[in-house]
């Protein structure tokens, strides 16, 4: 046998006192002293690093560098923009791998394919024969380069550390990449990991700074784990490794490609690929999959088996190799098992405790039965014993970061208790909550939702009332002059204050049009984006219509609002980009030194190299005004033909002098939601300034007709009224309260920071221009934080900033103050609030000296408190639910 | 050390005599080398047990290893403690013993501490 290979780390593994094994022709630590559970634990929960620098790296350099890669692995290579990279799988002629790899594009001019340790000298051997014709070299470069994974929830911190505050990666996404300064030495460090972390990094070095780079990394809070940990992590993240979900299978054939579940994302299609190996197999393979898929097992026989999860549920391990049966019929082989540690958590939801506490479970997967359903119980035979298992879902969850979390098969959510008694005791429950509910939230609790205001009385009181009952419709009919005709009687009323409303909020607006019948912000936008595709489809009627692309928005992870994202609104009207095979949505950039800021200049030149037919202003987390003259301006310089929208969900009650003018500025179409910051109940609007000679008229005669009957028939009548009331006291009280508001933001913004909090956004203006203020509070702190600030009556949302993962990393707080600014606080109240909100976030009891601050401010402001309309009010209110 | 008393089998178990029953439990040398145990297939109660057979079989979470009987003999006690915490294994192998054999008939050749310290070198 010849000499086993070693990594640049092996003497550090070593003196580490690694247990040192023979993986494919390498000496690698299996595991080091503290052993395989703790290795996979110590990941799970803090930060585990691995030696994985026997992998294959391969520089692809030449012109015709994606052309090849396009016909000899499985991804759309096309799509690999610079910073970015992919996980793809190298196609036999046959439809099986030849390998899985990853494509990394660091620079401009070359591309890094990392393949598995084992196959490196057969994978060169397989590729370089394909590279004939093609203007394209392919350079094994592993000696040069070494690289760790840095794994778990720890691992940005730690790089961080290194990186001086530098962010790691250009966005904070898996796939995404960087070249950055570790003090002083260069890496190239890429969110990919083999763990199933939600955060973890490889960091690729030059082989002379690795064994520095390892030390710096323990020294920071890292543990070494080995390959035996490696694998289990993997096991329970359900990904594949070649040799056991892939290559030659149990039943001594190669398994197809798509047996393997990342398959799906691996393996593209796309007209760019041209003619790549094994396309008409993978197709065929493909759909037989897509049959599978939809429980039609007639094409089973070109996907006779598929890798799944499966998890033990009697005593014992799992194993590679043994055999699964359904009573007498075999139906697959265990591929990769054995028991696996995890952390118990206690409690349910967001306020789930991960404890000390270790259990073990025996999971794995399995080359099992296509026809094989989640939830089926099979049979494992484990040395001669039959033992129950079952198929999981999945064994973990990504979802929630800065955990990986294990799912333990077959738990139970706690079901609520339902009150007891008959329905009159049911009755009486429910209305003496409400009512402690409606004290407490309208007389104890500093409220600082910014997506909440409370409407006054009268708004109230009017929503309420009879209209709240009845039914409307009503269209414009062009056979009497464009009069709404109404398809319901008894509606006079209704007519009339709709009417009313519609133009109040013209005049509150500065616009041409507006359309009220929308009942939330969600609805305007779906109904806008709707309109924007017929209008763009309105001259042919006899194909399928065109989505919209491309669209420019904010980003959600930069506080773009999720109802102008293609997971929100957009998601119907949005065009797959072919280059790219994902949404042709392209996002504002932003300022380097503000990212809450958009980068005007750059967004300039996006929107050239794009050219997006649709740009969405606005934003959920928003501090500053939006661009929208300096856009309306390049656009129109520039003879781009597209449509500004301007989604102000939050900032509708600021409009003007004191935040911004939209249509002044050049926005031809503003959606809103009319109770964040504007006083009505919760509805949605749309403004458009489009006027009757205009072509894009038509586009808002198309807006109407996707309201009704696109969106809604009746239109939720009784918050109309309140929305009338509610305009009128926002037309009457606009100049004062809107002042008051976005003063207060930068009163409390200014006192938070005071007290020592780090409140995000530029200080030079006062840290906010708008109703909010975001603080933040410690990665992943956000939820536990705003808790305990609820547990004090002091509500607030916890929010993700834009260099964090997801809603459970979020680090930070979002405040608004629209809804304390009509109950009275002002510059010393913000002051005071700051404070509380400090001692609270200190570990402080603060609830009873907010219930008593809170108590001085009952009285409902910018809105008619003349006695005549107490009277009236307590009148109507009198007759009510009589 | 207490161990120092216990004799060893070349498959790694120690064997000690106490309460009028053989005790059988795995070597530190054996823990060291299986890795974490998680996992542990035991006799009943009752089951007969025959010297150089296996009577049960230990999983690290690599591989699993037979555990050969030292002695033929009925099991009297099995150590139940060890079906929920198997790493006791590791943490305390000569503390933690896994069966309690009764009606011994056989017994194979057993090493003395000392011995058996210097036969695992010759297997390391």
């Amino acid at each position: 046998m010849s000499e086993l290979k070693r990594t640049q780390l092996y003497d550090v593994h070593v003196a580490a006192g690694a247990t040192m094994v023979d993986f494919g022709g390498w000496e690698m630590p299996v595991q080091y002293p503290e052993g395989i559970v703790s290795e996979h634990l110590y990941t799970r929960h803090a930060c585990g690093i691995f030696d994985v620098s026997h992998m294959g790296r391969i520089l692809v350099e030449g012109k015709d560098r994606f052309a090849f890669l396009q016909h000899v692995v499985t991804s759309n290579v096309g799509a690999l923009e610079l910073n970015r990279s992919q996980y793809c799988i190298i196609q036999a002629p046959d439809g099986s791998a030849v390998d899985d790899a990853y494509l990394y594009c660091f620079e401009e001019d070359n591309l890094w394919l990392v393949i598995n340790a084992a196959n490196i000298d057969k994978d060169l051997a397989y590729l370089t024969p394909l590279l004939a014709g093609y203007d394209c070299k392919l350079t094994n470069i592993s000696a040069e380069w070494a690289c760790i994974a840095v794994q778990g929830p720890k691992s940005k911190d730690i790089l961080t550390e290194l990186s001086g505050g530098e962010p790691l990666t250009v966005e904070p996404i898996k796939n995404r990449l960087n070249i950055v300064k570790l003090e002083g030495r260069t890496a190239r460090i890429a969110r990919t990991g083999y763990t199933g972390e939600p955060l973890g990094f490889e960091v690729f070095v030059k082989s002379e700074d690795v064994v520095w780079l390892w030390n710096r990394l323990v020294e920071l809070g890292a543990k070494p784990a080995g390959l035996g940990a490696r694998d289990t992590l993997r096991m329970e993240a359900g990904l594949p490794l070649y040799g056991h979900e892939m290559g030659v299978g149990p039943d001594g054939k190669n398994m197809p490609i798509f047996a393997v579940p990342l398959a799906r994302f691996a393996v593209s299609f796309s007209p760019q690929k041209g003619d790549f190996v094994a396309k008409d197999i993978l197709a065929k393979q493909r759909a037989a999959f897509v049959k599978i898929m939809n429980r039609d097992f007639s094409a089973i026989e070109d996907l006779p088996y598929r890798i799944m999860p499966i998890t033990l549920l009697d005593r014992g391990v799992i194993r590679a190799g043994m055999e699964i049966y359904k009573g007498d019929k075999q139906v697959g082989w265990i591929t990769s098992g054995t028991m696996i540690p995890y952390y118990i958590a206690e409690g349910e939801g967001l306020e789930s405790v991960i404890t000390d506490a270790v259990a073990k479970r025996s999971i794995g997967m399995c080359y099992i039965a296509s026809d094989t359903l989640v939830d089926d119980i099979v049979e494992v035979d484990v040395r001669g014993r039959r033992l129950k298992a079952v198929i999981p879902e999945s064994h973990l969850s990504l979802e929630a970061p800065p955990f990986a979390r294990p799912l333990i098969y077959g738990t139970e959510l706690k079901k609520l208790e339902a009150p007891v008694g008959d329905g009159l005791a049911k009755a009486l429950t429910l209305i003496a909550k409400a009512e402690r509910n409606h004290l407490w939230r309208q007389t104890e609790c500093i409220n600082l939702i910014p997506s909440e205001n409370t409407p006054s009385r009268a708004v109230q009181i009017l929503s309420g009332s009879d209209p709240n009952f009845r039914y409307a419709e009503h269209r414009k009919t062009k056979a009497f002059y464009d009069k709404d005709i109404f398809y319901y009687q008894g509606t006079k009323f209704i007519d009339e204050t709709e009417q009313l409303l519609v133009e109040e909020m013209k005049k509150y607006f500065g616009c041409s049009e507006v359309e009220t019948r929308v009942t939330s912000g969600q609805m305007a936008n779906t109904a806008v984006f709707s309109s924007l595709m017929d209008f763009k489809n309105r001259l042919d009627r006899k194909n399928d219509p065109k989505r919209l692309g491309y669209v420019m928005n904010n980003h959600i992870i930069r506080g773009g609002h999720l109802s102008a994202q293609p997971m929100g609104a957009l998601h119907d009207f949005i065009a797959i980009d072919p280059k790219t095979e994902q949404n042709a949505v392209v996002n504002f950039p932003v300022l380097k030194d503000n990212i809450y800021k958009i980068d005007v200049e750059e967004t300039k030149k996006l929107i050239d190299q794009y050219r997006p037919e649709f740009i969405i202003f606005g934003k959920s987390m928003v501090l500053h005004r939006e661009p929208v003259a300096a856009i309306r301006q390049f656009v129109d310089e520039q003879k781009i033909p597209t449509t500004i929208m301007y989604d102000m969900a939050h900032v509708l009650g600021i409009i003007g002098p004191s935040f911004q003018d939209p249509f002044a500025e050049g926005a031809e179409i503003v959606t809103g939601s009319t109770h964040k910051s504007f006083f009505g109940p919760q509805r949605g609007v749309i403004a458009v300034n489009y006027k009757e000679d205009e072509l894009k008229y038509e586009l808002w005669k198309t807006i109407e007709r996707r309201v009704f009957p696109g969106s809604v028939s009746n239109h939720h009548l009784g918050t109309q009224l309140g929305m009338l009331m509610a305009a009128y006291e926002m037309n009457t009280f606009r100049k004062e309260y809107q002042a008051a508001v976005v003063n207060g933001a930068k009163c409390l913004a200014k006192a938070l920071a005071d007290e020592g909090l780090a409140v995000e956004g530029d200080p030079a203006i006062g840290y906010t221009e708008t109703h909010q203020v975001v603080v933040s509070v410690g990665y992943g702190q956000g939820s536990e934080v705003a808790e305990r600030l609820e547990q004090n009556n002091i509500i607030v949302n916890y929010q993700a900033t834009p260099d964090e993962e997801g809603f459970t990393a979020s680090g930070a707080l979002r405040m608004g103050v629209s809804e304390m600014v009509r109950f009275g606080f002002g510059e010393a109240e913000f002051k005071k609030t700051a404070a509380l909100i400090a001692a609270c976030i200190r570990g402080e009891d603060v609830k009873e000296e907010v219930k008593k601050f809170r108590s001085e401010y009952q009285t409902m402001h910018y809105c008619f408190d003349d006695k005549t309309v107490e009277n009236a009010l307590d009148h109507l209110a009198g007759i009510m639910g009589r | 050390m207490e161990h120092l008393n216990y004799q060893f089998s070349r498959d790694h178990e120690w064997v000690k005599e106490e309460d009028g029953l053989t005790w059988i439990g795995i070597s530190d040398f054996a823990q060291n080398a299986l890795g974490d145990v998680v996992f542990i297939n035991m006799p009943e109660v009752g089951d007969e047990v025959t010297a150089g057979d296996p009577f049960g079989d230990v999983e690290s979470v690599k591989a699993v290893s037979d555990l050969v009987s030292p002695v033929t003999g009925t099991v009297a006690e099995i150590n139940e403690e060890l079906l929920d915490s198997p790493e006791l294994l590791n943490s305390a192998p000569y503390e933690t013993w896994i069966i309690k054999v009764e009606n011994v008939t056989e017994t194979e050749e057993l090493l003395s501490a000392a011995a058996y310290e210097e036969f695992c070198e010759t297997e390391a």
